[in-house]
């Protein structure tokens, strides 16, 4: 037993004394748990994300809209926005166009219309336009799924005062009373129920007549499910899809680009620590001894690097079009300037593992933890949108985030390379910010003693 | 001869000045180089000039500050001062012309064990901008010269560590180097393959190329080098050819001898070549520096006293280092 006990010590001494185990042991997945929690809102009482921006536009008068506006408003899964900067930078009142323009940019991806004929005398229910760019299926699905529990837990009793309010306008308020009082016998008569409380549901536009009242014994979300049927015939969402509508194999096309950056920056941090291993072996005080300075090794390292993160990316987008029939021979050449890009930003963090960590295990040990939370907050597993706006606003500063962005703006939005240079800029920039660290660090180090 | 050696030089350009013998001119020019590491002071105010055709030993024990020394001299450090010139140009870390005449041979196998010794001897000859054909043929002549030649398309990392060593030698070779710097080129080596190694050294400088060898085994300087610098504590303590640091001891060599009547008999006439210290064991007779070895064994012949019941002990560097600095060498 004294035996154990002392190796039991010496490994907890083993364990304590080594930062790369420690690190990946507690901080990596406290790290990971805090993301994932914030996504997912364990700790609030209404699971699922927050603030998901979505535009409204209403162009109509009808109380109803007002209704769904107002409940979006208090959904807290929603962030409603009516109104944007326009391009010399006052704050104008969201149109259909300039929201349909901010969808396809990429800077807003749902909008809600309430159009001029959101209520017609011609119809009996409501129209409503769903402008999306459903570049992310899981955001997608959450948001459509949020915004039908929104409208038909608000729209019915909205829809009902409505017509109540237009009937009365129409034939005068003792004809209606008259309609009601007849309408609410006979259904009490017929299906057993009491005459007080279809009565009063009538007037207050609940559609669950024999209930007690919407604010009853029976959840809103019961309500919500009972008058899902009856809803879908008397709300009509029309979706307009602005982006993507013509990609063959969406669901594939969405996740490629995420999946393929996470392999490269594995890739890439596996390719640096090689810088280590040339260290160790010595050969690096063989080639400095020749006509080869410090700068050559690093930069044929990073040419190395670049040139495989760019033929991996290509073999992957092409094995997606064999495998999964994900349009990449159209955009190749747009493809390859992001993928190009990327692979630049992608060796650029690489070189910056070798350039501040110690031994090819801190290295390895801070490429899994750089990688795994990059991929969680920069969008790769799951949306952006979801997150806290302090973690949307640092993802923004990840190679992960651009390099999607980058992929999607060519495969998904079909973009022209013209249109996705603002993004190239961005990854390219990044990849300038790193690489003069990088050298900072390299000429203040000791990998080449 | 190496018993994988070819029996000829490896290339003739080395042969640039009479073989073994050191030339005037110097091949490098160390200047009261300095080097700290924070509160470590690794070399201290060290001067040394080598000429060409030298086979000069850097001998020490570890941590004296023989690696740093080399790697100043290959131009991987800067020192914080002092100069070094290499056949009359700066040695510096960017100093690509002091790189041509210079060859290293660094302390660790420094080659790509997933390549061939072909391809190995090809990335590290490329460097030098050597052309194509120039390469091909001295790419096959090193591995001739080290008994690579059947070996040459396979793999390094199934090399024993006598033929890696020794492609990590000629690696060095390929641009046909004015200097050669071994840093301690033979650690972990069988003897028999350090052995081949030390021909192929000698045959090297043979042919006209100066050496550095870094090293703490006394007995590899006392074999290679014509000329010995001692260094400890990042300061040279001595230098000159191993005769002349011997002739550094108070006393050169040393006889010991048994407790008999003949022997008894000689003491008188033997206290006359050197001192002589009695114990119970025998006699130990230390010769005086001036007396030759022949005088002493013609007296003791005198007496009656047969060679064979003499022990001579001849110092070494272990005495020299001893001497110099108060210590073991190995402490």
């Amino acid at each position: 037993m004294h035996q154990v006990l002392s190796l039991l010590r010496k490994d907890i001494r083993l364990f304590l004394r080594n930062k790369v185990a420690f690190g990946l042991t507690f901080i990596v997945p406290l790290v990971l748990v805090y993301i994932f929690g914030q996504v997912f809102g364990v700790n609030r009482s209404s699971s699922g994300p927050t603030g998901v921006p979505i535009a409204v536009v209403s162009n109509t008068d009808a109380a109803v809209a007002d209704a769904i506006i107002d409940a979006m408003e208090d959904e807290t899964a929603f962030r409603v926005i009516r109104s944007w900067k326009d391009p010399d930078g006052r704050e104008a009142m969201l149109t259909v166009d300039r929201t349909r323009e901010l969808i396809r940019d990429n800077k807003l991806r749902f909008g809600l219309v309430f159009p001029a004929d959101t209520v017609s005398e011609e119809r009996f229910g409501l129209r409503l336009i769903f402008l999306n760019n459903p570049r992310n299926e899981i955001e997608t699905q959450t948001v459509t799924g949020l915004l039908q529990k929104v409208i038909f837990t608000s729209a019915p009793q909205a829809l009902m005062q409505n017509l109540h309010d237009q009937a009365t306008a129409y034939i005068g308020e003792e004809k209606t009373s008259s309609f009601y009082d007849g309408m609410a016998r006979t259904m009490a008569d017929s299906f057993d129920l009491e005459y007080e409380v279809v009565r009063a549901n009538m007037e207050a536009g609940v559609m669950n007549f024999g209930s007690e009242s919407a604010d009853g014994p029976q959840s809103d979300e019961n309500d919500a499910d009972d008058d899902a049927n009856f809803i879908d015939q008397i709300v009509q969402i029309e979706n307009e899809q602005l982006a993507g509508a013509d990609v063959k194999s969406p669901g594939a096309t969405r996740v490629v680009g995420g999946w393929a950056i996470m392999f490269l920056l594995f890739s890439v941090s596996g390719a640096a620590t090689s810088l280590f291993e040339e260290k160790q072996a010595g050969i690096f005080h063989r080639l400095l001894a020749s006509p080869v300075s410090r700068s050559h090794i690093l930069w044929s390292k990073y040419l190395f690097n670049m040139l495989m993160g760019l033929v991996q990316l290509t073999v992957l987008f092409l094995a997606g079009q064999l495998m999964f029939g994900i349009e990449v021979l159209p955009h190749l050449p747009s493809l390859l300037v992001v993928a190009l890009t990327a692979s630049i930003a992608c060796t650029a963090f690489g070189m910056l593992l070798s350039a501040i960590s110690s031994t090819p295990a801190a290295a390895n040990g801070l490429a899994t933890f750089v990688i795994l939370t990059m991929s969680a907050i920069g969008g790769a597993w799951f949306p952006t949108s979801f997150m806290p706006e302090f973690i949307q606003l640092i993802s923004k500063l990840t190679i992960v985030y651009w390099s999607m962005e980058g992929f999607l703006a060519v495969l998904w939005a079909q973009k022209s390379l013209f249109e996705i240079l603002p993004i190239i800029g961005v990854l390219l920039g990044i990849a300038a910010l790193v690489n003069i660290f990088s050298i900072w660090r390299f000429n203040r180090g000791n990998l080449f003693e | 001869m190496p018993a994988w050696a070819n029996g000829h030089g490896l290339h003739d350009s080395f042969r640039r000045e009479p073989a073994g013998r050191p030339t005037v001119g110097g091949m490098l020019s160390i200047r009261s180089v300095s080097k700290s590491y924070g509160s470590l002071t690794a070399l201290d105010d060290v001067s040394l000039d080598i000429a060409a055709g030298e086979f000069l030993g850097l001998l020490g024990p570890n941590g004296a500050g023989k690696s740093t020394l080399m790697s100043i001299i290959a131009g991987l450090k800067q020192p914080d001062a002092g100069t070094v010139d290499l056949n009359g140009t700066p040695a510096t870390r960017e100093g690509d012309a002091a790189r041509h005449h210079l060859g290293l041979v660094p302390q660790n196998i420094a080659l790509y064990d997933e390549l061939s010794a072909e391809e190995n001897l090809q990335v590290f000859g490329e460097l030098f901008d050597l052309d194509h054909a120039t390469l091909r043929s001295r790419i096959a002549e090193s591995l001739d010269a080290v008994g690579l030649s059947d070996r040459r398309r396979d793999r390094v990392k199934g090399f024993s560590g006598g033929m890696k060593r020794r492609l990590n030698i000629v690696a060095a070779l390929l641009h046909r180097p004015k200097l050669l710097l071994c840093d301690e080129p033979t650690v972990g080596v069988d003897p028999q393959s350090r052995n081949a190694i030390f021909e192929f050294l000698e045959q090297l400088n043979r042919e006209g190329l100066t050496v550095v060898y870094s090293t703490h085994y006394m007995e590899e300087a006392t074999r290679l080098c014509s000329r010995i610098a001692i260094i400890d504590h990042g300061k040279i303590l001595a230098e000159g050819s191993l005769a002349q640091l011997l002739a550094q001891l108070p006393t050169a060599e040393q006889l010991s001898l048994p407790d008999n009547p003949s022997v008894a008999a000689a003491l008188t006439s033997l206290r006359d070549l050197g001192s002589v210290t009695s114990t119970e064991l025998g006699h130990t007779l230390a010769i005086a520096p001036n007396t030759t070895l022949s005088s002493v064994f013609r007296t003791l012949e005198k007496h009656g006293v047969p060679s064979t019941d003499c022990t001579l002990t001849r110092p070494g560097l272990e005495d020299v280092f001893l001497h110099l600095t108060g210590k073991a060498f190995r402490e």
